[in-house]
């Protein structure tokens, strides 16, 4: 029915609208999807992206950021310390073939 | 007075009774307000867009969860969310090429899935997939949900009111750029 679909997009865009630090919620996401998105849409050549490519990218990146952490505290243990340094971080980005995309973003002050 | 699609419910093909049409008329109304609401409101923005990252909340929940025990230096968390910001660019990226490609004009999830293969974090199909499937079956649920509430019936009078009030709101609204159909 055309207008049962009607609402399911509206329902969902204003989901997405409200409520920017309200949490992904469905299915355990810790990312709040309103602000994903709105990372996403800083990139003026971006289309329009559906709620489920928004979904699948928060789950994505908090993945992400298991690995990375789980991979700094690899460094962490070596060195025999007990806080997970920056330092640590940088080395399993340097470490990883697939963290490329992240050396010449490194240098935050 | 009902408003009905048809002057005579009865030679309807679908056979529809008023109080049907008008819950119908009604909702269709509410979609129609709330569409021109969401266009019309601008979201405050309390961060400048090239500042916006995951907020650190969130963040340090996940770290927290992942490495009860473990200290995490501001630093290196500072580093992880800025991190988290580059990855959706990359991901998100690809994804629009990907999607260019296939010449769609809306990316969907599995852009996003095919994105994640090429850029070799293809070890988060599984996972990524899993909870899509979560989603849609909580989507879906949702919608069954609120056709349920719908047949609660409110009174029809209720509903001749605020199909009224809709229609007064509906013609109040600025009609600038829209073209008569």
């Amino acid at each position: 029915m055309a207008g049962t679909e009607g609402e399911a997009v509206v329902g969902e865009e204003l989901q997405g609208v409200e409520g920017d630090g309200e949490e992904g919620g469905r299915a355990g996401l810790r990312l709040p999807l309103a602000r994903v998105k709105r990372i996403m849409k800083a990139d003026p050549a971006l289309q329009l992206a559906s709620q489920d490519a928004v979904f699948v990218i928060a789950k994505a990146t908090e993945l992400f950021v298991e690995s990375l952490v789980e991979e700094a505290y690899q460094y962490t243990r070596k060195a025999g310390r007990k806080t997970v340094s920056r330092r640590d971080v940088d080395n399993s980005v340097e470490a990883i073939d697939a963290l490329a995309f992240l050396d010449g973003a490194l240098d935050w002050s | 007075m009902l408003v009905s699609r048809c002057p005579n419910s009865s030679s309807c093909a679908g056979n529809r009774t008023p109080l049907a049409t008008l819950r119908r008329n009604t909702r269709l109304l509410w979609f129609v307000e709330a569409r021109l609401q969401v266009a019309m409101s601008v979201p405050p923005d309390p961060v400048q867009d090239d500042e916006l990252t995951i907020p650190r909340a969130s963040m340090n929940k996940m770290i927290k969860e992942l490495l009860p025990n473990v200290r995490v230096a501001n630093e290196a968390r500072e580093l992880i969310l800025n991190c988290c910001t580059e990855f959706i660019h990359l991901v998100s990226s690809e994804a629009n090429e990907i999607c260019n490609q296939q010449q769609k004009k809306t990316i969907n999830a599995e852009h996003i899935l095919a994105s994640l293969d090429k850029l070799g974090f293809g070890d988060y199909r599984a996972d990524a997939e899993a909870v899509l499937k979560d989603c849609k079956a909580m989507a879906a649920k949702k919608r069954r949900k609120s056709t349920r509430l719908e047949n609660l019936g409110i009174p029809e009078e209720e509903l001749l009111r605020q199909q009224q009030e809709l229609f007064a709101k509906v013609t109040q609204l600025p009609t600038a750029g829209y073209k008569d159909s």
